[in-house]
C-alpha cells in the first residue's frame, strides 16, 4: 500500500533522510570526491593505465563469487536441518556458528595455517606419506577461510527465513501430489530466497570488503581490499586518492550486486500469510544419522580456531613464544586485574549502538516495506550504501567529515557508537525488512478499517508481530557491533580501545596469549545474551519450535 | 556521554571551543601519544613514565605511521595529539609542518648524527635490521651468514618480507640490498622472497614454521628469542647489514602543552630507553647506555653496517618501488 505525501509516514521517511544524509551520504561524498583527486592526477586514470588494479577487481569479483556459492553450498542445507530436525546435540549446532562471527580473523587464518600451512599438521603428515598439497596460500586458503568465517551469515538468514515459512504450503504442495523433496524444493525455496540471497550478498561485500584473512592468505593474489586498506595505511607512501578510488569502485562493484538481487527479489514477491512454522522431525536411521554427522563435521570445523583461541588465553607466554601444555591463568589475571577498560568500552559502546540501531532499522524498514511513498525508494537505497563501503572507509569518511564543523565527534565515544550503527545499518534493515515482508497486509489493514489510527496500529498491531524478530535482530546486531573492528579502529582515540581493537593491538605486537584471553571475553560477551535470550526470556532465536 | 565531555560541549556553546577542552586535558596531565609502536613498547613506557612525580597519565592511539601522521594533519585545526612515537625520518619528513620544533635537554646524551639539524624530530631508537632464523625449517641448507648466501636458488619461497610499498621495514631492507649487491642481486634476492602484507605475519611466519628466514628488523624478532623459542636465531648478515633510527616528535599546539614536553623529555630519558631495551629490545639512540650488558643483543660496535643514504633512498622511492615491482614481475 502507498503513503500518501503529506502523511506522517510521509515526514517521518524525511526525517530518516535527513538523518541519513548527514552521517551516510556527507562522508561517502567526502570520499568519492576524494578519488578525482587534486590537479592533473585523477584516480582513476591510475586505476586504468595499472594492470595490477584491473587484476586486483578481476580477482575481487572471482573471490567473492566463489566464496559466495560455497557458504550458500554449506549453510543453505545446515540451515534447513536445524530448522526442520531434531536430533542429538542440535541446540549446540544451532548456537555455535555464531561464534564464527566473532572469533577474530586473524586467529582464523593462524589456525588454518597451523593445519594447512606449509609446517601445517596435516601439509606435514601427508608430505611423509609422499603427497605433496599445493600451497595454502592464495585461493585454496582465501575460499576455505573465508568460506568457514561468512557462512554464518547465510544459516543465519536462512534459518530466520525457513522458520517463517508457513508448512501449510508444503502439505498443500504434497495433497497436489508432488512428491515430499520436489514440493519443499518448488514451494518452500521462492518464499526462503529473498532470505537467502539478502545473506548470500552481504558474504559478497564482506568479501569485497575483507582485510584480514586476505592479507594473511592472499598470497600473490592482488585484491581490491588489500590494495585500498596499503594506499590508506601504509606505512609510508600512503595514498588518499587511490584510496578513495579504490574505495568508489568497491562501491561501484556491490552496488552492481545490489541491483542483480533487487531484480531478482522483485521478480517474484511472496507474501506468507501468518501460518504455523514446520514441527521439527525426529532423525532416524542411517540417512538421519549421515545428515547429523554432516552438520556436525562442519561445525567443528568452523570451531577449530575457537579451540586454538581458548588454549591460548590459558597457555603461560614468554613475550610473543606460547609455551603450549604449560597451562595458566594468568592471561585472565591480567585483563582482569591490569586492563578491563577495553570490555567496559565494549559494553558501552556496542550497547549504545545496538538500541539505537535496531529502533531506527525498524522504523526505516517498515517505512521500506508497508509505506512506501516517494522518498522511500532513497531510503531504501542510501541505507544500502554501507554494504558497499568497506569498515576503513567508513571509518575515514566520519573523521574527514566529523573532525571539526557544526558537530565535531573527533576524540569521543559517539564517533565510534555512529561508526558502530553506520556500519550495521543495512544489517539490520534487511533483518527487518525480511521479516516484515512475512507479516501480511491484511492485519494492518484491518486495525486502522477498525478506527485505530495508523501510527498505534503499528506500535500495537505491526510491532508485536515483529517483536520475536527484533528480539533476534538486537542479539544479532550486538554480536555484530561488538566484534567490529575496521571502521572502529580508525576513529578510536586514546583509552576507548573496544575489545577487537585490543585484540588486534595485541596479535599485531605477536602477543598471542593475552589476545586470545580477550577474545575469549569476547566471546562470553557475545554469547551472554544470546543464552539469557533463548533460555531466560524463551526467544526464539536459531531453531524452529513450532 | 561523560560528564567531561557535556561540560565540554556546554563550554564550546560559549564560543570557548578552543581553549577549554585543552585547558582540562593540561589539567588532568594525561597525555595523548599517537604511536605505531608495539604494545610491548607501550607497556613499558607507561610503566616507567606512570610511576613519575609528579604522575604523568598517557593514553595511546596505535595504527600506521602513515594513518597516524595524517589524522594529526586532518586535526590540526583541533589537535587531539601531544606527540608522535615514532618513526623514520622520511616518513616524519611528508608532514614536517605537523611539529613543534623542541630542543629536549635530554638529547644531550644523544649522538648530533641522530638529530634533526632545527629539532623537528628526535632520535629514539635505532632498528638493525636481521635475518629471523627458524633453524627447525633449514631441511639441509646450511644456515644463511650473509645476503649473498640468501641468493642460493635452495631459499627459493622460504624467505618471506613485509611488502616494500606499504612497510617501510621492507623498504629499508631492499634499498639496503639493492645497493650492497646491486639491481642483479636484487633480482635473484627476490627470485627466492615472498611478500606478506602485514608486517607482523613476517614474524609469526618464522616462528611458526611456515617459513625458514623472515627479513626484519632486530627489536621485531628478538622476543622470540627472548622467549626461549630455541630454534628461533638472529643472523646479522657479514656483508654488512643496514640501520634505520627512528625518532619522535611534538605536535604543533600539543593539547597537554608544558606536560607534552614533559612527557617528550621522558620518553628519552635514560630510565624510559633502558626499560624499551630490556622489554621490547629497542636499541637505544642515547649513547651512555650498555646494551650487550642489559640483552643478549651484540653491541652497535660488534656489527658490519653498510651505510645507506636514507635521503636518497626517500627522493627515490617511487622509482625504486617501480623498478621493484617490474623485478617482483619478471621473476614469478
Amino acid at each position: 500500500m502507498m503513503a500518501r505525501a503529506g502523511s506522517v509516514w510521509f515526514w517521518l521517511s524525511a526525517a530518516m533522510l535527513v538523518v541519513l544524509a548527514v552521517f551516510l551520504v556527507y562522508p561517502l561524498f567526502n570520499i568519492v570526491t576524494g578519488s578525482f583527486g587534486t590537479g592533473s592526477r585523477s584516480g582513476w586514470s591510475v586505476l586504468l593505465a595499472e594492470p595490477r588494479y584491473l587484476q586486483a577487481v578481476t580477482n575481487t569479483v572471482m573471490l567473492g563469487i566463489a566464496v559466495t556459492a560455497t557458504t550458500v553450498v554449506i549453510a543453505v542445507p545446515l540451515a534447513y536441518v536445524a530448522a526442520r530436525y531434531d536430533f542429538p546435540g542440535k541446540s549446540v549446532v544451532a548456537i555455535l556458528p555464531l561464534i564464527t562471527l566473532v572469533i577474530p580473523e586473524v586467529i582464523s587464518a593462524q589456525t588454518w595455517l597451523m593445519m594447512l600451512g606449509n609446517n601445517g599438521v596435516f601439509t606435514r603428515y601427508l608430505a611423509d606419506h609422499g603427497i605433496d598439497l599445493p600451497s595454502f596460500y592464495g585461493w585454496p586458503g582465501l575460499i576455505i577461510a573465508l568460506t568457514f568465517s561468512y557462512y554464518t551469515y547465510v544459516y543465519i538468514g536462512t534459518v530466520a527465513a525457513i522458520r517463517g515459512f508457513d508448512s501449510q504450503l508444503e502439505e498443500a504442495a504434497q495433497s497436489l501430489g508432488t512428491s515430499p523433496v520436489a514440493s519443499r524444493l518448488r514451494v518452500m525455496l521462492p518464499v526462503i530466497m529473498p532470505a537467502v540471497l539478502a545473506s548470500a550478498l552481504l558474504v559478497f561485500t564482506l568479501v569485497v570488503g575483507n582485510f584480514a584473512t586476505a592479507t594473511i592468505l592472499g598470497g600473490r593474489v592482488p585484491l581490491l581490499s588489500v590494495l585500498t586498506y596499503q594506499a590508506a595505511v601504509a606505512e609510508s607512501g600512503a595514498d588518499p586518492v587511490m584510496q578513495s578510488t579504490l574505495a568508489s569502485v568497491s562501491i561501484g562493484l556491490v552496488m552492481l550486486v545490489l541491483f542483480v538481487q533487487r531484480w531478482i527479489v522483485s521478480r517474484g514477491r511472496h507474501e506468507v500469510v501468518q501460518g504455523r512454522g514446520a514441527k521439527a522431525a525426529r532423525m532416524r536411521g542411517l540417512s538421519g544419522l549421515g545428515i547429523g554427522v554432516a552438520a556436525g563435521i562442519i561445525v567443528v570445523i568452523s570451531l577449530l580456531p575457537l579451540a586454538t583461541l581458548v588454549a591460548g588465553a590459558f597457555t603461560r607466554a614468554r613475550g610473543p613464544v606460547m609455551r603450549w601444555g604449560d597451562w595458566t591463568t594468568a592471561n585472565l589475571e591480567r585483563l582482569f586485574n591490569n586492563a578491563p577498560e577495553p570490555l567496559f568500552n565494549s559494553l558501552v559502546y556496542a550497547g549504545t549502538a545496538t538500541v539505537v540501531s535496531i529502533a531506527f532499522s525498524t522504523l526505516v524498514s517498515y517505512l521500506i516495506v508497508k509505506k512506501r511513498n516517494l522518498l522511500t525508494p532513497a531510503l531504501d537505497y542510501i541505507t544500502a550504501l554501507p554494504l558497499a563501503l568497506s569498515g576503513t572507509a567508513i571509518g575515514i569518511g566520519l573523521v574527514m567529515s566529523f573532525n571539526a564543523g557544526w558537530l565535531p565527534l573527533t576524540g569521543t565515544a559517539g564517533i565510534i557508537v555512529l561508526a558502530y550503527i553506520v556500519r550495521r545499518l543495512p544489517f539490520g534493515i534487511r533483518n527487518a525488512s525480511s521479516t516484515l515482508y512475512n507479516v501480511p497486509n491484511s492485519i494492518e489493514e484491518a486495525s486502522i478499517s477498525l478506527g485505530v489510527p495508523p501510527v498505534s496500529s503499528f506500535l500495537r498491531v505491526v510491532l508485536p508481530l515483529m517483536a520475536p524478530a527484533i528480539a533476534a535482530a538486537a542479539v544479532l546486531t550486538w554480536t555484530t557491533t561488538v566484534a567490529e573492528l575496521s571502521a572502529s579502529i580508525i576513529v578510536y582515540s586514546g583509552g576507548r580501545e573496544t575489545l577487537p581493537i585490543q585484540i588486534y593491538k595485541l596479535i599485531d605486537s605477536g602477543l598471542m596469549a593475552q589476545a586470545s584471553a580477550y577474545g575469549l571475553v569476547l566471546i562470553v560477551v557475545i554469547l551472554l545474551p544470546i543464552i539469557v535470550a533463548t533460555r531466560v526470556f524463551r526467544i526464539d532465536l536459531f531453531s524452529s519450535r513450532a | 556521554m561523560t560528564e567531561q565531555t557535556t561540560r565540554r560541549a556546554l563550554l564550546g556553546g560559549l564560543a570557548l571551543t578552543a581553549a577549554a577542552p585543552r585547558l582540562a586535558r593540561a589539567q588532568s596531565g594525561a597525555v595523548v601519544i599517537y604511536t605505531p609502536n608495539s604494545a610491548q613498547a607501550v607497556d613499558a613506557v607507561k610503566e616507567v613514565v606512570e610511576r613519575a612525580r609528579p604522575p604523568l597519565r598517557i593514553n595511546t592511539i596505535t595504527g600506521g605511521s602513515a594513518q597516524l601522521l595524517r589524522r594529526i594533519a586532518a586535526e590540526a585545526s583541533r589537535p587531539q595529539a601531544d606527540l608522535f612515537w615514532s618513526s623514520s625520518a622520511n616518513t616524519l619528513g611528508d608532514f614536517r609542518s605537523l611539529y613543534q620544533a623542541y630542543r629536549s635537554p635530554e638529547a644531550a646524551a644523544i649522538p648530533d648524527s641522530l638529530r634533526q639539524p632545527e629539532d623537528l624530530w628526535t632520535a629514539t631508537n635505532i632498528h638493525v635490521v636481521v635475518a629471523m632464523l627458524n633453524r627447525n625449517q633449514l631441511r639441509g641448507t646450511a644456515a644463511p651468514r650473509s645476503w649473498a648466501d640468501l641468493l642460493d636458488p635452495a631459499w627459493k619461497g622460504r624467505i618471506i618480507i613485509a611488502d616494500p610499498q606499504n612497510s617501510s621495514t621492507g623498504y629499508t631492507i631492499l634499498w639496503g640490498v639493492s645497493k650492497l649487491l646491486g639491481e642483479d642481486g636484487l633480482r635473484r634476492l627476490a627470485a627466492n622472497l615472498r611478500v606478506s602484507s602485514s608486517a607482523s605475519a613476517v614474524l609469526r611466519g618464522v616462528a611458526q614454521g611456515e617459513y625458514a628466514v623472515g627479513l626484519t628488523f632486530e627489536s621485531n624478532a628478538y622476543g622470540y628469542v627472548a622467549g626461549g623459542q630455541r630454534e628461533i636465531q638472529l643472523v646479522y648478515p657479514s656483508d654488512g647489514t643496514f640501520i634505520s633510527p627512528e625518532f619522535q616528535a611534538l605536535v604543533k599546539d600539543a593539547p597537554a602543552g608544558a606536560t607534552a614536553r614533559r612527557a617528550f623529555d621522558m620518553l628519552l630519558s635514560k630510565p624510559v630507553q633502558t626499560a624499551l631495551l630490556e622489554a621490547a629490545y629497542r636499541r637505544p639512540s642515547r649513547s651512555d647506555i650498555d646494551v650487550a650488558k642489559l640483552v643478549d643483543l651484540p653491541a652497535m660496535s660488534g656489527i658490519r653496517v653498510f651505510p645507506t643514504d636514507e635521503t636518497e633512498a626517500a627522493a627515490k622511492r617511487a622509482e625504486f618501488l617501480a623498478q621493484w615491482q617490474q623485478i617482483v614481475a619478471a621473476v614469478n
